[in-house]
């Protein structure tokens, strides 16, 4: 066998490795497809309620969350303490679990179109092994003001070492970059419908 | 220069010339001398350069309000910024390199002690959720085109197991002092274990020059 035909023998083995035990892991969605999401020029971000053992994990993500749906140009995004002013305003204990009529009287008080309500459900590192990686999972909703309906909903999760950075010692994600990957996994959804 | 070729026929009888080889006289040499072992040398040297890039990131993604004239900006208050981490002066030193990239771009930025008394006399207690009203009362006390507003995410030295590295996270805002609209928002992050630290061993930048780093590059999307 000549030297070439070992090295691409090498190549391909090394590129099925990698490919090998990939989970492609695509987020699970819903989107109302009767629903013009043009129409929502203006969102409020509702603190996400925490599931995680990080006490500030809800903040941070939320802080993402904002910051993203403005990057995308999907809609405007109503300033926290707008949002904070209106929950204390109408007495709302959970932000997390709103009733239709609070949604909709929400939407009155700041003016937006829309709520996003969610969750961090997973936020930390996992170790498998000799290897540790951060993991993060969150779960966002969208819910339409006028009818209190949720319009999309998605959970999205991202973690574990890839087989790249075990093996071979290439850059690894950190927590803050495996973050900003769900949230932008997450708002794509929304920009590509 | 040689070319090997074949004559043969297609099934429509159309005749065909197959190009086995091109090769060039000075590679026949080589692979009969022994040199084959120099591909072997150019394709890890390819493959030692390809990892260390593998797995980097993609860019960072800010917002501008369109219709907002960002040269028009020339006075702003950099409000405390929220703290999010363990380590208990985080948002400080965030805070002091905020400023001081707006100084060095020739922003005019209200005194520190200043924002605080006026926060004060306003009896604003809590910066993280500033309502509208709030906003428009700090600008107009501290005379500002814009308040700049903001969090840590992260701030820390990671230890893994076997590498330790810096982690910077922060989120900033520009919010417009008239109307309290958001007019720029940024959420950049900086820091890892890269190959080199991983493998050789290289000098990691410290915690205070990869906070500077996230900050630039941070305010580098607005002016």
């Amino acid at each position: 066998m000549s030297l070439m035909r070992r090295f691409l023998m090498v190549i391909m083995v090394f590129v099925m490795m990698a490919v090998a035990g990939c989970r492609s892991p695509q987020p699970t969605y819903h989107i109302r497809s009767d629903i013009d999401f043009s129409f929502y020029k203006r969102v409020a971000v509702m603190p996400l309620k925490n599931l995680s053992n990080d006490q500030s994990a809800g903040e941070i993500v939320r802080d993402v969350v904002m910051s993203e749906l403005l990057a995308s140009g999907l809609a405007d995004v109503v300033v926290a303490g707008e949002v904070d002013g209106a929950i204390e305003k109408l007495g709302i204990l959970s932000p997390t679990a709103l009733s239709r009529e609070q949604i909709k009287r929400m939407g009155d008080i700041m003016n937006v179109q829309a709520l996003i309500i969610g969750s961090v459900d997973q936020y930390g590192t996992a170790r498998t092994g000799q290897v540790s990686s951060p993991e993060v999972t969150i779960t966002l909703l969208m819910a339409d003001t006028d009818t209190g309906d949720i319009i999309w909903s998605i959970t999205t999760t991202r973690g574990g070492a890839s087989f790249m950075s075990s093996h071979f010692g290439t850059r690894s994600e950190t927590m803050s970059e495996t973050v900003l990957t769900v949230v932008r996994e997450a708002i794509q959804t929304l920009a590509e419908y | 220069m040689q070319i090997l070729t074949e004559v043969a026929y297609n099934r429509h009888n159309f005749k065909i010339i197959k190009i086995i080889r091109v090769l060039n006289e000075d590679m026949m040499e080589k692979a009969g001398t022994g040199k084959k072992t120099y591909s072997a040398v150019w394709l890890s040297i390819l493959l030692l350069c390809i990892f260390p890039f593998m797995g980097c990131k993609g860019g960072i993604k800010s917002y501008t309000r369109p219709s907002v004239q960002i040269e028009t900006i020339r006075k702003v208050a950099v409000l405390p910024v929220e703290n999010y981490t363990t380590e208990k002066f985080a948002h400080d030193k965030i805070r002091g390199i905020v400023i001081m990239e707006l100084l060095s771009r020739g922003v005019d930025v209200i005194e520190p002690g200043e924002v605080m008394n006026t926060l004060r006399e306003l009896r604003i207690n809590r910066i993280d959720s500033l309502p509208l009203s709030d906003i428009q009362r700090l600008g107009e006390a501290l005379n500002a085109d814009a308040l700049v507003t903001g969090s840590v995410g992260t701030y820390e030295i990671k230890r893994g197991m076997t590498v330790t590295y810096p982690e910077v996270s922060v989120h900033l805002m520009l919010l417009d002092s008239a109307t309290g609209d958001i007019v720029w928002s940024v959420w950049h992050t900086t820091g890892g274990p890269d190959f080199w630290t991983r493998h050789f061993g290289a000098e990691n930048a410290t915690l205070e020059e990869t906070s500077k780093k996230v900050v630039k590059e941070a305010i580098d999307t607005l002016f």
